[in-house]
Parts: C-alpha cells; structure tokens; sequence
C-alpha cells in the first residue's frame, strides 16, 4: 500500500509562489495499477515524482508500505529507490552504454553481485522484455519502442516493488504505445509489481489501470475505480478528459466481455432519438430483452446523446439484424 | 616579396632546431598531463557547484568562478613573470623548461576546467535525473553517467587545451623556457633570420595540425552511434 497523504510543492515563479500540488492524498493497493491523468501542468511530473523523492515535497508524507520515506535520510533514500522502478517519457538511456550495459547499471549501483550474477540479470530482463537479440546495439541504435524496453528492463533490474512511469508512452506512435501497455500490464500480471503511471491519455488509463485520479492545477479532483470513472466522471475535466477521446461507455466493452456472457450491444443516440422510448419500442416489435450494463446521457455542443450498453438477454430476431432495425429509429447499434 | 636565402637552410643549426622541437613537446606533454589531472576534476566542481546543480554551493561557485577568470584575464607573459618565486618554490627553479612548465599548468588548467563545465552541463539531465531514481549517488553519477557520457566533448575540449598550450609555450622563452616558439621569436623577429623563423613556424603548424587530427579521430571513435 501506498500512502500519499497531503502533499503540497510550490514553485517560486518571477516573485510569485504557484501551487504544483496543493494538498494531494493517494491510497494506491499494493499490486494495482493505478494512472494520473490530467492536462499539461496539472502536477502529474512533480506528484510521480514525489513518490521517490526526486522532488520532495513541501508538506506532507509519502508511506510505502508502511515506511514514510519522507523521514528517510540522503544515504537510506538512496537505497530505498534502488527498489523503485522509474520510466521516462524520453527514455533517459545512457548514450554511451550498450542496451546490456545500460540494463546492468542499475546493479552496479545496488551491489553486491558478482559480475557473473549481474550478467545473468541482465539476460533474464532483456529476455522478459524481447530484446535479447539487441543486447550489444547502442541506444542510438534502437527504435522509441525498443528504447522503451531498455528503460523498463533498467527499471527492473533490481526487483522493485514500485514502478513509476512518466508518461511512459507518450512519445510513441500508437501501435508501439500499445505494445508498450500490454507489456507493463504482463509485467503487472506476472511480478505483481505495484505500477503507478501518469498520462494525459484516456486511452491508457482506459486500457490498463485499475483505479485513477484526476489532477487539475495540483489538486486531486477525481479518483477512484477507473470502471466508476468512466461510467461517472464527476469533475468537468474528467468528462471532458473522456470527451475529447471520443470515449463514451462502450469503451468499457471489454471489461464487459470478460464477465458477461450474452452478446453486448452498444446503442448510440444522438440528438432527437436520445428523448424517445426507443429501446422499449423496439423490444415490443422484437421481442428484445436487455439487461442494461452501463449508460450515459450527455450533451455535445447542445446536441444531446446518449450511450447505452446492453447485454442481449433474448430477441425474437437474430442480434446480427438488430443495427438495421435500430437504424431505423435513427439509433446506431453496434454488436459488440 | 621577401628576399629569401634558402641556401641559409644549409646553414640552420638542425641540431638546435631538434632541441627546441624536444623542449617544445616536453613541455606540452608534462604540461597538459597535470592540467588534465588538475582542471578535470575542477571542472567537475564546478560544474556540480553550480547554482541549480547537484551539489549546488552558490557561494563556493562564485569564488571559483572569479579565479578561474581572473587567471584566463591575464595575458600568460604576466603569469609567467609573476608565477616565478611560486614556481621556484615548487620545482626548484624559476627558469627552462622545468621552470615554464609551472606557469603552463596554471594557466592553461582554468581555460580547461571552465571547457569541462561546458561540456558536462550539455549533459542531459534527464539523463542524471534517471540515475538519481536508481539510487546512483554523487560518486555514481560523476564516474559512470557524466564522464563517461561526456568523453567526446572532454576529448574535444583537452584537444583545444593542448592546441592552446602550443601558443603559450612560444611565450615560455621570456623565461628562457626555450621551444620552438622561442626559436622563432629570437632568430627570426629579433636577428631577422626569416628561413629560421619560416622552419619553426612550419614544424608548430604541424605539431598544432597533428593535435588537432589526433583529437578529432579520437572524438569520432569514441562518439556513441
Ligand atoms: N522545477 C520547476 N520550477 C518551476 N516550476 C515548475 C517546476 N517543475 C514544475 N513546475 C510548474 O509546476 C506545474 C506542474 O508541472 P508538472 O508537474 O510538470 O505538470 P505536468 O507533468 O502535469 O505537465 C507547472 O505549472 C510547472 O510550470
Ligand atoms: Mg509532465
């Protein structure tokens, strides 16, 4: 368990203090994944980077399992991020190291390993992240991908049970962003490893933490179970957050697909059809019966529209012929 | 046009010629070995002294800072005459080679060190700050992150040093230091002996060309894509 409990950090800015983080608390479960989002300038940087101290804080404390690092003096701090993990948006590889190197500095730092050991270790990372075959290449030498893969093998190396990832993905295209996810949600699955990421990115929380907090001008204005954020966001900025990546309801879909064993449909309205009865009315002509799993209502630009998720409990007709009966109603159906 | 005699070249004292070229590099080689060992780790504090830097000490930053300045104002003649008592009470003597080898070293290890800040702040922070989440402590980040990733650009900067040490080695014959600049400055400006001068300058533009060749092939072997 991770405890942040009331941390502020000011910055002086020509004469004028401005508040990175004004009074943030956190409870983050040992073994969750748990994602920052908020917008550029949030505090998302300064608050990650208080859990191991790069930044200390003003006020406050942050507890790692019980411990309050906070009271940890330079040598004992030094030991203690040994076993927290960090990545970097822009990687921070060492230029001159090879990509083994570069994985093995961390153990040099830590100790008490016989160079043998130490090369073991490094075989063992390059392997759980798929670069064995790129162990002698220089990091000028790899993709951002790849480069990725170093810093979270690095990250690794020690066997931490923190991973803190700064923006991790957000200077990679989309298909290697993903590719990166399903890496940390493996290593998540695999160490049990406690992940803590920070992002401006919907689409990562949505894909890979369990629970999330929405900062705004440094505080915390939302947080909770991702699946509750997203079928509730409270704060304007988490709806708008979720707005802005075109992420309604049925972006949930997948968590759905794992606990629902019906076929799910997703219905979207927008604008008129959005105040008529029109899933009662189409259930009457076919016989449809839904059990409904999620909905939202909400307004774009005056235009309203809704997002109804529904799990297809029986229908006279087949599923696959609900989207033109629905599109009659001028309803888009989706089978998910 | 100048009227040159180059039958003169029959006459030169080769032999002199040799001697100055051996003292020249004698001093240049004991000379940039100790402003190496001396400005690097110079350099390295101030670099990490430095205001907004990792062991930042803004008062100890601006007094070295003022020397490291003072001794780059000072036209290296001045040094080598004021240095003398300083220098005889080190090496034993205030004169010859041994004697400019001194005055070399002090001035030449601030024009170092103040390159050796330069290079290290072109380290990225990001960089440090990575090594800093691993626990890495001063020691670690001075020996295994800004070294070593700075290697071409020290390289680069002892290059420029050595090159600059050629320069004031010529002036080193003021204190009968002698080289090959002492040559030139004796024979050619003050006994008008042009071939003489004309031979001397050739051989420091060869040994300033090499020094800088050598440099950058080592910069370009070192450089890490
Ligand atoms: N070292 C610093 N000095 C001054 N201001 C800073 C510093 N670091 C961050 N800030 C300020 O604190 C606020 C939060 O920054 P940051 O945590 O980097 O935001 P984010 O990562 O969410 O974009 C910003 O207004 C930023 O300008
Ligand atoms: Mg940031």
């Amino acid at each position: 368990m991770i405890e942040v409990q009331s941390i502020s950090k000011h910055y002086q800015h020509g004469g004028k203090s401005i508040a990175a983080l004004d009074n943030v608390s956190l409870q983050i479960a040992s073994g969750e994944i748990y994602g920052i989002i908020g917008r550029s300038g949030a505090g998302k940087s300064t608050l990650i980077r208080c859990l191991n101290l790069l930044e200390r804080p003003d006020s406050g404390h942050v507890s790692l399992h019980g411990e309050d690092i906070t009271r940890l003096d330079e040598r004992a701090l030094q030991q203690r991020r040994q076993r927290i993990g960090m990545v970097f948006q822009h990687f921070n590889l060492l230029r001159s190291r090879t990509v083994a190197a570069n994985v093995r500095f961390p153990l040099e730092l830590a100790g008490g390993q016989s160079p043998a050991q130490m090369d073991a270790r490094v075989d063992e990372l390059l392997a759980l992240v798929g670069l064995q075959d790129h162990k002698h290449k220089r990091p000028s030498q790899l993709s951002g991908g790849q480069k990725q893969r170093v810093g979270i093998a690095r990250a690794l190396a020690n066997h931490p049970d923190l991973l803190l990832c700064d923006e991790a993905t957000s200077a990679l295209d989309p298909e290697t962003t993903d590719a990166i996810l399903a890496l940390l949600a493996d290593i998540n699955r695999q160490l049990g490893l406690t992940i803590v990421l920070i992002t401006h990115d919907m689409r990562v929380i949505r894909q890979l933490c369990d629970s999330v907090a929405v900062l705004d001008h440094g505080r915390v204005v939302e947080q909770g179970k991702v699946l509750d954020v997203f079928l509730a966001p409270q704060h304007a900025v988490t709806q708008s957050l979720l707005a802005e990546t075109g992420m309604g309801q049925g972006a949930l879909q997948g968590i759905w697909r794992q606990r629902v064993a019906t076929p799910v449909i997703k219905l979207t309205f927008v604008g008129e059809p959005t105040l008529q009865p029109v899933l009662d009315k189409v259930g009457r002509e076919v016989g449809l019966r839904v059990n409904l799993l999620s909905g939202t209502l909400s307004e774009i630009k005056d235009t309203p529209f809704g997002q109804l998720l529904a799990g297809v409990v029986a229908s006279d007709v087949d599923v696959s012929a609900l989207p033109a009966i629905f599109a009659r109603e001028g309803v888009r159906c989706e089978v998910l | 046009m100048l009227d040159l005699d180059w039958n003169l070249l029959l006459e030169i004292d080769w032999v002199e010629i040799g001697g100055a070229t051996l003292d020249t590099l004698t001093m240049l080689g004991v000379s940039m070995l100790f402003t190496v060992l001396a400005g690097l780790p110079l350099g390295v504090l101030l670099f990490i002294s430095a205001p907004g830097q990792l062991r930042a000490r803004p008062r100890l930053y601006a007094v070295l800072s003022f020397l490291v300045n003072v001794l780059r104002s000072l036209p290296f003649v001045i040094l080598l005459i004021v240095l003398m008592p300083f220098t005889l009470l080190l090496v034993g003597t205030s004169i010859g080679v041994a004697g400019a080898i001194v005055p070399l070293v002090v001035g030449a290890v601030p024009f170092f060190a103040r390159l050796v800040e330069n290079v290290l702040r072109e380290v990225d922070r990001g960089v440090i700050e990575a090594s800093q989440s691993m626990g890495a402590r001063l020691s670690h980040i001075v020996f295994k992150v800004l070294l070593p990733e700075s290697l071409p650009g020290l390289i680069g900067a002892a290059t420029v040093t050595a090159v600059a040490l050629v320069g004031y080695t010529a002036m080193s014959g003021v204190i009968g230091g002698g080289g090959l600049g002492d040559l030139a400055i004796r024979y050619g400006y003050q006994r008008f002996q042009t071939e003489i001068m004309i031979v001397t300058v050739v051989l420091l533009l060869a040994l300033v060309q090499g020094l800088q060749s050598a440099g950058d092939s080592l910069v370009r072997r070192c450089r890490f894509d």
